[in-house]
């Protein structure tokens, strides 16, 4: 892995050059908080607020997709529309929401040959060149530690940088890195060892700041146990049956389809659903599944902390904490685990 | 001033009343300035109860979310009541679905809470962030509030924290209870709500461009329309599919007409909580939308909603005599 560094103030100049050859996605402020946008000019960047609101997962896996349009009459023909391959580089994502990529990539792009692969998710992902940022401060309900990451953890961008104070550490992780240093002019420098041990602290005193820790020992097995169990009533008593949790999670991936016409056109769209809704398990017969507020709280902890780790060996959470953050009734995922583990069965 | 002795006395006695199911009030959150929505079961369960000014939500959306579950054959339904602490505006909201017999009187027991105001979440996270401990907040007699962060304590004052629509609330006192805890509060002059005027002095197309920044955000997660205690259809015309209002794709365009037609829908009936706000995670300043509607309803018909649950819905209502000035 090859170690670089950039001094801050050449930052505007590298991400000048990378939008004029590239799409350049990166974090700006808008409404007081954070969104991942199209960067025209690189004092749009924000990189003060820690996390997007919306996660990145919406720049590859879009909340509304249109898979395919068509017009009435004789003539009719379907259109699927094209879709854009040219290399995009999204700057400024953090190692949690880009391992949230990671998370979800066997749902969309299959985990084996002959795999079914989604056109839309699989070619958005590949043509994205991901620039991480280390977290230095974590926020308050950060937990990436507890599944084994770190805010400083490299392995799932293509670029790492770590402010290391006055400089950018600048690790290349992949190919697709190094070809993109490769097209740029060489305004970066060789890191030294000292660099390279003031990157290393910088990570640790990043995970000591981290205070909340969910501890996941043996939940996967505790849940397998307590399906049935009336916790899951205590539980969602007080959740409200919005979307929050789901829609601004990193790994939540549920999605409805839709045809939605007009007189003369129309088109079939994939939109973001949310297994919090009680119309997500409504069937046509008038039956529902999970008919109470129970059922689907219970659901999406299973699906994350039981169904996850069973089917792709991979807990999916990746510890970032939105869930907790905009909760309007403070329903918080690390209590609730811990109160799992507490549960008699 | 709310005692805690007291209010836990009364959620004591409340919840052993034989006809009596259970009492929702407040406890304590996880982290930070949170609360959360507690449930006594039992006089034991109330001993967790608290009130304090980061109570801000409003509980009554949780009656109608009560699950119903079907009867078995020979098995009668339970009456029992519903015991829910209960602001000004929560209290509002409480009359108001009685009014539209979405809920009965005899389905609650009202514990009023006289309000000082509440503090905005968004405010108090803003000025003391990441606390991950929970950190209570006390009002003095001086309008500031009062807290303690790792042995420092700090004195703040109250405007800065309150609620934007705690400043033009008109009933802090709850118009109907059953009991009241302590005294209630003098009726205070209460300030107009200006965010709304400065939008009227924008003109149309910069006002467009308001809502258009703010709309294409909207992530459409309906937290608005859960969090709100009158939005209780059993199927929201959002989530209809035949005919279908307002389509699913996450556009500029459908984003307004949920919003929009959200806020026509609470006409006459949105109480001023301020819930809606509080919870939408993209900032969404939608009690402008309902401050609006609200102060229409008032001008061109007199009426204010959730004052007396005899009084008939502003919509199935006519009376000759309202200002009717916008007739010519």
């Amino acid at each position: 892995m090859e170690q670089l560094t950039l001094p801050k103030e050449k930052l505007p100049e590298l991400l000048g050059e990378i939008g004029s050859k590239f799409e350049l996605i990166g974090p700006k402020e808008e409404n007081g908080f954070l969104a991942f946008r199209k960067i025209n000019d690189p004092k749009e960047v924000n990189l003060d607020i820690l996390l997007s609101r919306v996660p990145p997962k919406s720049l590859i896996f879009q909340q509304t997709e249109t898979l395919f349009t068509y017009a009435k009459g004789k003539d009719s023909k379907i259109q699927t529309p094209k879709i854009d391959e040219s290399v995009r580089v999204i700057f400024g994502i953090r190692p949690c929401d880009a391992r949230g990529y990671d998370i979800i990539d066997p749902v969309f792009m299959g985990k084996k040959e002959g795999d079914y692969t989604d056109p839309f998710y699989t070619k958005k992902r590949n043509r994205s060149i991901l620039i991480g940022l280390s977290c230095n401060e974590p926020d308050t309900n950060c937990f990436c530690t507890s599944f084994d990451d770190s805010p400083a953890n490299s392995k799932h961008v293509d670029i790492l940088f770590t402010d290391i104070g006055g400089t950018y550490f600048v690790e290349i992780v992949t190919e697709k890195g190094e070809d993109l240093i490769k097209n740029l002019s060489k305004i970066f420098s060789k890191a030294t060892e000292k660099e390279g041990t003031i990157r290393k602290e910088t990570e640790k005193t990043a995970i000591k700041a981290i205070s909340r820790k969910m501890n996941t020992e043996g939940a996967v097995e505790k849940l397998n146990k307590m399906f049935e169990h009336e916790f899951w009533i205590e539980a969602a008593r007080s959740c409200i049956g919005c979307g929050i949790c789901t829609y601004l999670c990193p790994t939540c991936h549920c999605f409805d389809m839709q045809d939605e016409s007009t007189l003369k056109l129309g088109g079939r769209v994939r939109v973001w659903d949310s297994c919090m809704y009680e119309e997500y398990t409504h069937h046509a017969s008038g039956h529902n599944p999970r008919p109470s507020r129970m059922n689907r709280v219970r659901n999406r902890v299973y699906h994350k902390f039981n169904y996850f780790p069973k089917n792709d060996g991979i807990f999916g959470c990746t510890g970032c904490g939105r869930c907790i953050d905009y909760c309007p009734v403070n329903i918080d995922i690390i209590e609730v685990i811990d109160k799992v583990k507490e549960v008699n069965v | 001033m709310v005692e805690n002795k007291e209010l836990i006395k009364v959620v004591e006695e409340t919840v052993s009343r034989d006809d009596v199911k259970y009492v929702i009030g407040y406890k304590r959150g996880t982290y930070g300035f949170q609360i959360k929505p507690a449930f006594a079961y039992s006089a034991e369960d109330a001993k967790e109860f608290f009130y304090s000014p980061l109570c801000s939500k409003n509980l009554a959306t949780y009656p109608l979310l009560e699950e119903k579950l079907p009867l078995r054959r020979g098995e009668e339904a339970e009456h029992k009541k519903i015991g829910i602490v209960v602001k000004g505006c929560d209290s509002r909201a409480i009359i108001q679905i009685i009014q539209e017999k979405g809920l009965e009187k005899e389905d609650v027991v009202l514990i009023g809470i006289p309000c000082k105001g509440v503090i905005d979440p968004k405010k108090i996270a803003k000025r003391f962030p990441k606390q991950s401990k929970f950190v209570d907040v006390e009002e003095n007699n001086n309008d500031e509030y009062i807290l303690e962060i790792g042995g420092t304590s700090h004195k703040i004052p109250k405007d800065e924290l309150l609620s934007d629509v705690c400043k033009s609330c008109e009933y802090p006192n709850p118009p109907l209870y059953d009991i009241l805890i302590g005294e209630a509060e003098e009726e205070f002059q209460p300030e107009h709500f200006n965010r709304v005027d400065e939008l009227e002095e924008k003109t149309i197309e910069k006002r467009w461009e308001y809502w258009e920044k703010h709309f294409q955000n909207c992530i459409r997660c309906y937290a608005c329309r859960e969090a709100c205690p009158l939005c209780y259809c059993k199927t929201c015309m959002a989530d209809l599919l035949e005919p279908q209002w307002i389509r699913r794709s996450v556009n500029l365009s459908e984003n307004t007409a949920w919003n929009v037609m959200r806020a026509f829908h609470l006409a006459g009936r949105c109480i001023s909580c301020g819930e809606c706000e509080r919870s939408c995670p993209v900032n969404i300043p939608l009690m402008e939308l309902n401050k609006f509607v609200e102060k229409e309803v008032k001008e061109m018909f007199d009426y204010t909603a959730g004052l007396d649950t005899e009084e008939k819905p502003f919509l199935g209502s006519f009376r000759p005599d309202d200002p009717e000035d916008f007739i010519s």
